[in-house]
């Protein structure tokens, strides 16, 4: 049964394996490729230089770099303090409420995000849902909501908020029952179980939430884009003109791969630390 | 050590916040599609159904579904069929890669999608394929088609092995197995894979942007018109698409339910 | 022992689960030093009576002293008692050490100092001192429960409650276990409530176990007294096996009384209760005080005895066990009489 387990394992392996060798990995090489090229070239026939990745210090797109992931880390950061006591309901308060939590918020996935930014576009500006049933009902309007950072992290903790819920109710789930009561029995107040108890226990699904969370944030767009107005460019964004309006293809790409290797390196680093087996199969 | 009545009242008061939080911006579109008026602006004082019939009445909005109910029809298929074996070979068997196979696939759901989108354009450009909604399968599925193996992964560890040596010890080989053993077992994760795969590329707008090129899908026409400016379709089309995914959700989740009955009832 | 006051008093304590009564007004008094164990068979009561005990749930009614201090609606971190649990609930992040000093550092014990104590309680469950630096799943069966047994010990409890937690061990590692656990009882000096399902455990143990039926108790006497003397059918057939029977105006149907038996049992009404043990075989036409007569239906060798099912002539089934120098030749079929002494034999009241 063993060998059969490993041909049959390689053999099942393959097609995912090979279609995503070929349009994930292979893209993300070229775009590796790119980055070297000489400005505003669209082949890869000249000798690299390297000149994007001076464009990248010289002219200040690490400012967007730092905006992106600063934001991102305050809106993962936000989700995790606001889906920690939900997710802990979720795994173990609940009953049936679980299941209707999961269906809720799992449907909300499947509308377009642009159409959820618009959304609250519609519910925040001047003249909004919001701003505009308080001035018909109290007389006093304001100037909206939108259109600054606060509003671009709002969106972020929003679109995410599956993201970083659904590991957390997973990892909570991990912690055993007898566990926290083993403490509390010793003598443990709530506060010491959840720090000593249910913290660590929960680290995994803790881990995979909050890398989900940042690195999807960091490379976010539409948020910035829809709620944020221009009131700072994230990197993606600054990707998306390097490529279309700019027409510099090399721009773009070296861009693009301190993105992939910031979000690359802490997705690989995370995602080699969770045991996966243990995490999805609840295993042990 | 029980959860108190209190905490578990708090919990779930938390628990109906979030959704409405989750759930406001769409009530604010269904406002908004309601109204009248050619410019947004509440309280809402005239309500029509007009746009309704604008949006069903117009081409460019028949295209747009067409092109998307294709992408999304095709990538589910694709994804399901890949994530189905994709599956066996991340929780069923024991074979040499696997720590490192189930570590790759989960790097493009830790991937920026815009980001995607834009090298796979590039990559397309580089082999000499020209976008279309055919090329936006393939950016589709790079997403999703990890999605649906983890899915179906979550049924395939639960699934004792000796299942599937008992049947080969009555004298089953591999194919008769897999559709005598495995798939029926598996059935639930595959229905579920099969409906995240459908409704998360209906909805999908990052990886649809750069790959499309001149097709476009309703996502990315409703992005487009949202940046030029207020179009009163906007919020029209936005439900829309919004009901369809409700009700194919809802179809999803019955049909299995209703099957069952039935096959209770001619049993018995 | 009697007259000072008990460590635990429980008064009339009630649990209701929505309209199931899991606890019917129970009272039980424990005394200091003592080790009483709780036995019944699963739905008896004895987990919601612990869960009780330690505070992990609270009663419908009643109530519960520790000395002369009322502890029923204290939560269980405040409560002076401490419990070893069925899976032990050693926490899995932790080293050894870090387990053991666990409630020491809740305590805000100096590190040291906590260190010098968890080292002392290696040695006293017999565990060499590098294990303090195990991880968990380093640990085997055995040592886990050594593991868990010090860290109950290192919150120094004023009671220690155990929760089954040999159920899940393998059949000799459990025996030992139960030995160590009387040893460390009687070094200790602490007062032990110990609830299991098993009969056999209790009596190896326990200075007293109570017997829990239903949501009540139904005897709580030392070791030798339930065996000898139990109070009704169930005591006497939670035991293992027994031969149990109606006895009506001093006579019992497939049973021969000699006269002198007859009197003793003075035409009472009842159940006679015969050990299988108390049974020995008759040869030729030699009676006993009680009589026996039937056929062999099989045999079964357990070790140093040797175990029959007799079928009697009024056709009631009777089971014996004999040493094997005693054992009968000829196998199933073979017509036997066996007989026991009156004095084995004990009356419960119960029809």
């Amino acid at each position: 049964m063993q060998r059969r387990d490993r041909q049959l394992g390689l053999l099942y392996a393959a097609p995912l394996t090979l279609f995503l060798v070929l349009s994930f990995l292979a893209p993300i090489l070229l775009v590796a490729g790119f980055s070297t090229m000489p400005a505003k070239v669209f082949d890869l026939a000249h000798m690299p230089d390297f000149s994007a990745y001076g464009e990248f210090l010289r002219q200040g797109y690490w400012k967007s770099v730092a905006w992106s992931l600063g934001m991102a880390l305050v809106a993962t950061l936000i989700l995790f303090v606001i889906c920690w006591p939900l997710a802990y309901g979720m795994a173990k308060v609940f009953k049936r409420f679980t299941l209707v939590l999961t269906i809720g918020v799992v449907m909300t996935l499947f509308v377009s995000e642009n159409i959820r930014l618009f959304g609250w576009v519609l519910t925040l500006m001047k003249g909004g849902l919001i701003e505009g049933y308080m001035r018909h009902w109290f007389g006093t309007g304001f100037d909206g909501l939108l259109y600054n950072v606060p509003s671009i992290v709002f969106g972020l903790v929003y679109v995410y908020l599956p993201f970083m819920l659904f590991p957390l109710a997973q990892g909570i789930a991990m912690v055993p029952d007898d566990a926290r009561q083993a403490a509390y029995d010793l003598g443990a107040t709530r506060w010491q179980i959840l720090r000593e108890i249910e913290l660590p226990l929960a680290a995994p699904g803790i881990l995979v939430g909050s890398l989900l969370c940042f690195v999807l944030s960091a490379g976010a767009i539409a948020e910035s884009k829809l709620l944020g107005g221009q009131a700072v460019i994230v990197i993606a964004d600054e990707v998306e003109t390097a490529f279309t309006y700019g027409q510099n293809w090399p721009l773009g790409a070296a861009l693009a791969m301190v993105l992939i290797a910031i979000v690359g390196g802490l997705a690989i680093w995370g995602i080699g630390r969770a045991d996966l087996d243990r995490m999805i199969g609840r295993k042990g | 050590m029980k959860p108190s009545a209190f905490t578990r009242a708090a919990l779930l008061v938390y628990g109906i916040a979030i959704l409405a939080f989750l759930y406001l911006p769409l009530v604010s579109v269904g406002f908004a599609s309601v109204s009248k008026g050619r410019y947004l602006s509440f309280p809402i004082r005239r309500y029509a159904t007009g746009w309704y019939g604008e949006a069903m009445a117009s081409d460019t909005v028949r295209d747009l579904l067409f092109v998307s109910l294709k992408v999304a029809g095709i990538v589910t298929v694709l994804s399901v069929v890949i994530g189905f074996f994709g599956a066996l070979a991340f929780a069923r068997y024991n074979w040499r890669f696997r720590k490192t196979y189930q570590k790759l696939i989960l790097l493009p759901i830790f991937f920026p999608q815009t980001v995607l989108g834009l090298a796979l354009l590039m990559w397309f450009n580089a082999i000499g394929v020209i976008p279309s909604w055919k090329t936006a399968i393939i950016a589709h599925m790079v997403w999703i088609a990890p999605i649906a193996t983890l899915i179906i992964s979550i049924r395939a560890y639960s699934f004792d092995p000796a299942l599937e040596e008992a049947a080969r010890d009555m004298g089953a080989g591999t194919w008769t197995t897999l559709r005598e053993v495995t798939i029926p077992l598996l059935m639930p994760g595959i229905v579920s894979a099969g409906l995240f795969a459908f409704l998360l590329s209906w909805g999908n707008f990052p990886l649809s942007l750069f790959t499309t090129g001149a097709d476009s899908t309703l996502p990315e026409w409703l992005y487009a018109k949202m940046v030029s400016g207020y179009s009163p379709l906007v919020p029209t089309v936005g439900i829309l698409t919004v009901a369809a995914s409700a009700t194919l959700l809802a179809v999803g989740l019955t049909v299995p339910w209703v099957l069952k009955l039935v096959k209770r009832k001619t049993a018995a | 022992m009697s007259d000072t006051t008990p460590i635990l008093r429980i008064n009339a304590l009630t649990k209701t689960f929505n309209e199931f009564t899991a606890l019917h007004a129970i009272d039980l008094k424990v005394h200091d030093g003592e080790f009483l164990a709780i036995v019944g068979p699963s739905g008896s009561g004895k987990t919601t009576l612990i869960r009780l005990l330690v505070g992990m749930d609270e009663p419908s009614d009643g109530s519960i002293w520790l000395r002369d201090q009322r502890i029923d609606e204290m939560p269980a971190n405040k409560r002076p008692t401490c419990m070893v649990f069925q899976s032990l609930a050693l926490f899995p992040h932790m080293t050894v050490g870090q387990n053991i000093e666990f409630p020491l550092k809740l305590r805000k014990v100096a590190p040291e100092d906590r260190k010098a104590r968890a080292l002392e309680l290696l040695d006293l469950l017999r565990l060499p001192q590098d294990y303090y630096s195990k991880r968990i799943d380093q640990c085997s069966g055995g040592e886990r429960q050594r593991v868990a047994l010090a860290r109950a010990l290192a919150f120094d409890p004023e009671i220690l409650f155990f929760d089954e937690p040999l159920s899940a061990l393998d059949y000799r590692l459990r025996k030992a276990l139960e030995k160590e656990l009387k040893d460390l009882h009687a070094r200790t000096g602490k007062t032990f409530i110990y609830i299991t399902h098993s009969l056999e455990e209790a009596m190896v143990m326990s200075d007293r176990i109570a017997i829990m039926r239903a949501g009540r108790f139904e005897q709580i006497a030392p070791a030798e007294e339930i065996y000898a003397r139990p109070v009704s059918r169930f005591v006497a057939e939670f035991m293992g096996e027994v031969n149990l029977f109606p006895i009506r105006a001093g006579q019992a149907e497939g049973v021969t009384l000699s006269p002198a038996a007859a009197s003793a049992f003075g035409g009472a009404t009842g159940t006679l209760m015969v050990r299988p043990e108390s049974l020995q075989f008759l040869e030729g036409e030699e009676h006993a005080e009680l009589t026996f007569a039937g056929r062999i239906e099989a045999e079964y060798m357990l070790g140093s005895r040797v175990q029959y099912t007799v079928t009697l002539e009024g056709g009631q089934t009777l089971i014996a066990e004999v040493l094997r120098e005693n054992a009968m030749p000829g196998g199933p079929g073979t017509p036997v009489r066996l007989g026991c002494a009156a004095a084995a034999c004990h009356l419960i009241a119960e029809a």
